[in-house]
């Protein structure tokens, strides 16, 4: 097949090769080589500073890590954290994008004050969340005990439920509007056409949801979901900022207890472990979607 | 942490005056040392033109610092030059090659000024790494004017304090005002408080033959009268559980506690002018338990000035280091901050005496009780990670005191053997 690519197909080739590979570089250097970085840290024990030499030491890590209960608790945490939060924010997201997609008047500006959670960084929302949440003198409580509703403050973050549940409330409130955006750009790409058709055929506003909306949202939602669900799995900055992962672990996610691995017991190799197994569940989640996305089509 | 470019440096070194300027970096937060700090600054580069200290202000938190300097120190950045270091990892980071030996640096006399004790902490193969800058402890502070009220004396052992506590909220009759705050959120300083209840009831970390024994009966005891003290007395708030040293003060400066236990920073801010309970409180030695009038209650701190090995202005700042912990400096954040001196010859100095303040830190200190740190060397963070978790599993009550306490003797014990 060689033989029939054109001296000017090859030139072109060539230029494409030549534009690329900066990027290609680039991204091998910052994303690649971190990866396998972590993956050859995770079979071997090392000194940090590199006086000693690596060592193989095969799965050792990785048995540890299989009989280490704070480990599972924060997969488990990680998994279930982003179970409550990724439902809760797509419907959020979908309620949001079809609401912006009305008429209505000062539409610019509830758009921009649903995007606004969003824009503002993490940790920033977090801190805010925090204080909001703070038992002697956060916003809830002095509205909760004022209101006579309880006569104790409510230790949002000292107690293992409440905690995550506040933890799940900071997430939707922040991404629920990353959502709504995703789906908003499909909302506006249905032909309105589809919705005459459907009126004159006598549906309700519900069935023209059911029938015509939902199923040409399939793609943008399982975009959002993807993206999300990453992002989810990876959460750092609200577990950090927020609790710190406690009421004692009942909010570090697999993140936190990699950083408190690496960082706080500088142990290196072991941590490295932590973020591979997260790596590859975070990698079998997307295949899944991937693949979902595909038989859809 | 600030990086500042090695090759930016030697060129503005170059081009400087005929006499070698030099920047500095110190990094050492603002609450710790006090005002001392700036004053050091101030008048190192009044006496030395050709020297510029830039001061990093860290987080007075110490496990928000440490992750800072493990970041900094592991890449070998060369700034900070100098850097305040936590008793407890003076003797990890000197094992690690993170502090510059000072013994080349400084000669004999500077550093044999120094408490020998403090010095041990810091000391690895022989050689000193880093100077004391002052000691702390935690201490009890309470409300004069809540006890005087309710005609009672100032408890010294819990028992005492759990019923004056008693008597005083329901003397109140205040749903904001607490008996009791302190910082027992999973941080460091709730294992300082536990080692503070459990020697206080003739226990610790080590039994008498100094193996380690943290599930003896008297610790489990102590550690049933903290979980007691919040969930069946309810004299703590439940944000106790959250609380860092600052949020335990704001309570108490705001009048909403009758009892704190913190250590020495606080007395500052409490008698500020500002400060709601100014004139309103005092403090003394924590309390112990009945029968163990001897015990050593207080927990000790301390920080360390130590040099960063991979500074590229060594003898700079090891000029500094001396300078900013030597006597003089030390008497005056003494006398004028209540900073606990680490030369032992300030404390002879006359004008001591004037300091009332330090003079009670100093009588608690004589109830002092360290940290193992020094026996745990390298594991220690591991170490206070696994008191920390346990006995935040027994006060959040998802262990009973018993099977936390159990839980931990069985990690320490498998992580000592590794």
């Amino acid at each position: 097949m060689t033989s029939m690519i054109s001296p000017l197909d090859r030139r072109r080739h060539l230029t494409g090769m030549a534009f690329i590979t900066p990027t290609m570089l680039v991204i091998i250097a910052i994303l690649v080589y971190p990866i396998l970085q972590s993956i050859v840290l995770s079979f071997g024990q090392s000194s940090i500073d590199g006086s000693e030499p690596y060592q193989f030491v095969g799965l050792k890590h990785y048995a540890a890590l299989a009989g280490n209960d704070r480990f599972w608790n924060a997969l488990w945490v990680t998994l279930l954290f982003t179970g409550l939060s990724i439902p809760l924010e797509l419907a959020m997201g979908i309620g949001l994008a079809v609401l912006m997609n009305e008429h209505f008047r000062f539409k610019g500006i509830a758009r921009l004050a649903v995007l606004f959670p969003w824009a503002l960084p993490t940790a920033l929302n977090t801190l805010m969340w925090r204080w909001m949440y703070n038992t002697d003198y956060g916003l809830f409580n002095a509205a909760a005990l004022q209101s006579g509703l309880v006569d104790r403050p409510i230790n949002w973050l000292g107690d293992e439920t409440l905690a995550m549940m506040s933890m799940v409330i900071v997430a939707v409130w922040k991404t629920s509007s990353f959502m709504a955006l995703i789906i908003l750009a499909g909302l506006q790409s249905i032909p309105r056409e589809l919705y005459e058709a459907g009126r004159m055929d006598g549906m309700t506003r519900w069935q023209e949801f059911r029938e015509i909306t939902l199923p040409l949202l399939k793609g943008p939602i399982l975009v959002a979901l993807i993206v999300r669900s990453m992002d989810a799995l990876r959460t750092f900055e609200l577990p950090f900022n927020l609790t710190d992962g406690g009421p004692v672990t009942a909010t570090e996610s697999l993140s936190l207890y990699a950083y408190k691995v690496i960082f706080d017991f500088i142990e290196f190799n072991y941590g490295a472990a932590i973020v591979v197994v997260q790596f590859l569940v975070i990698f079998a989640m997307s295949l899944l979607y991937i693949l979902t996305l595909r038989n859809k089509d | 942490m600030k990086f500042t470019l090695p090759a930016l440096a030697a060129a503005a070194a170059m081009t400087a005056m005929p006499v070698m300027a030099q920047d500095l970096v110190l990094s050492i937060g603002s609450r710790g040392y006090g005002p001392a700090v700036e004053r050091n600054i101030e008048r190192y580069t009044a006496e030395n033109p050709g020297v510029s200290i830039e001061w990093n202000k860290v987080s007075d938190v110490p496990g928000e610092t440490r992750k800072l300097y493990v970041t900094g120190l592991t890449a070998k950045s060369p700034t900070p030059d100098i850097y305040a270091v936590d008793v407890i990892w003076a003797g990890e980071f000197a094992q690690r090659g993170w502090l510059q030996p000072l013994n080349g640096l400084l000669d004999a006399d500077t550093i044999a000024a120094f408490n020998p004790s403090l010095l041990d902490a810091a000391t690895v193969d022989d050689e000193v790494h880093a100077l004391p800058l002052y000691a702390d402890g935690i201490h009890f502070f309470y409300r004069t004017d809540l006890l005087e009220k309710y005609g009672l004396a100032v408890p010294q052992t819990w028992e005492e304090v759990l019923a004056a506590s008693q008597t005083i909220l329901d003397g109140e009759g205040n749903p904001q005002l607490y008996g009791f705050v302190s910082m027992w959120a999973k941080i460091e300083g709730l294992f300082m408080n536990w080692l503070a209840f459990t020697n206080a009831n003739g226990g610790g970390f080590y039994d008498a033959e100094g193996n380690i024994a943290v599930n003896s009966p008297a610790n489990i005891a102590a550690t049933q009268f903290m979980v007691d003290l919040l969930h069946e007395h309810r004299m703590a708030p439940d944000s106790i559980l959250n609380a860092r040293p600052d949020d335990a003060r704001t309570l108490f400066q705001q009048g909403r506690a009758a009892f704190l236990m913190v250590q020495d920073f606080v007395h500052a801010p409490l008698s500020a002018d500002n400060s709601p309970v100014a004139g309103k409180f005092d403090f003394t030695r924590v309390p112990y338990f009945e029968g163990h009038e001897d015990a050593n209650s207080t927990t000790m701190g301390g920080w360390f000035l130590g040099i960063n090995p991979n500074s590229e202005n060594k003898e700079a700042a090891a000029d500094f280091l001396a300078s900013f912990t030597a006597q003089e400096q030390q008497l005056a954040a003494a006398v004028e901050d209540n900073r606990a001196p680490t030369i032992p010859a300030v404390y002879e100095d006359p004008s001591m005496g004037s300091n009332e303040v330090l003079a009670k830190f100093g009588a608690n200190y004589d109830f002092g009780v360290v940290r193992p740190s020094a026996n745990s060397g390298s594991k220690y963070p591991r170490v206070s990670e696994i008191m920390q978790l346990e006995i935040t599993n027994a006060l959040h009550q998802q262990k009973t005191v018993e099977e936390a306490l159990n839980d931990a003797q069985a990690q320490l014990e498998a992580l000592m053997a590794e």
